[in-house]
């Protein structure tokens, strides 16, 4: 299973700065195409959730910014939900995840009810203030009325028809 | 109900009405309080209600604006009721030609 370390890709692309304080690392998990990755600082990817440190440090708005910029830049698809895609926790992350599916594209995605701090800057990024939120290839898009709608009128495919389909192994 | 001043006397469904039509100058406003609907998650517990809403909304104002657009109109004009426990809400927001049968 692949690790991905976010914090240190975090460190090396803002110059020297950020590397001198401690960054935010943001706490839970990031779901890409089934495969998990996770984001905590822990290089140990097997580490069951209940044992890994918990990293509540003082939240920095500015990382968690890049974080978020990061996830959208990197991801064609990205959604900010409630649960995760196997198990959302509410109608309308359901209801995006299910669309997003239908289009067979890689779908990239983090559960904001398992950091407070996230959903705050997910929020501020996006001047949005509602979950689920849908970002393709960098830009916002909307929630899962506005996702549903752009199914229904085929111009959510239009925009998806360049995204390749979605692997199962890495 | 609570002691947070007098707007609690209304019901959150009134007051989105009425924050929309003068905000938005709608022409056609429905709001529908779907809490229940939604009572079983985790966002839910231990408020009193009024979280979801439906808002069907047909104003001029939103000619020319995308989807993504109206919605924030939608969402600046109730900016304090999303901070005061509104949770969620589903958005039909057409102009008056898109809501008039063809």
């Amino acid at each position: 299973m692949a690790t991905r370390s976010l914090s240190n890709a975090l460190l090396k692309g803002v110059g020297g700065i950020q590397a001198a304080r401690s960054s935010r690392i943001v706490s839970g998990s990031f779901y890409q195409n089934g495969n998990k990755y996770f984001s905590t600082v822990p290089h140990d990817a097997d580490t069951h959730e209940d044992f890994r440190p918990t990293n509540k440090l003082q939240g920095s708005a500015v990382s968690l910014k890049d974080v978020v910029e990061q996830d959208v830049k990197e991801n064609p698809v990205m959604i900010y939900m409630k649960g995760v895609p196997e198990f959302p926790q509410c109608g309308f992350s359901s209801l995006a995840v299910r669309v997003l599916k239908h289009y067979n594209v890689p779908l990239s995605a983090r559960n904001i009810l398992e950091d407070p701090e996230l959903k705050s800057a997910v929020k501020v990024y996006s001047n949005w203030p509602t979950f689920p939120q849908i970002f393709i290839k960098g830009e916002f898009i909307g929630g899962s009325d506005i996702i549903m709608n752009m199914h229904q009128s085929g111009e959510l495919k239009e925009k998806l028809k360049d995204i390749g389909s979605s692997q199962k192994s890495e | 109900m609570g002691s947070r001043g007098a707007s609690v006397l209304l019901s959150r469904a009134s007051r989105i009405k009425t924050k929309l039509q003068s905000t938005l100058e709608a022409s056609i406003i429905e709001v529908e309080d779907v809490s229940h609907q939604h009572a079983g998650h985790a966002a839910v517990k231990g408020t009193q209600g009024e979280t979801h809403f439906n808002v069907k909304i047909v104003s001029p104002k939103f000619q020319g604006q995308s989807l993504v657009k109206r919605h924030r109109m939608v969402y600046d004009a109730l900016a304090e009721e999303l901070q005061s426990g509104l949770h969620a809400l589903s958005i039909i927001a057409k102009t008056p030609e898109e809501a008039a049968p063809k």
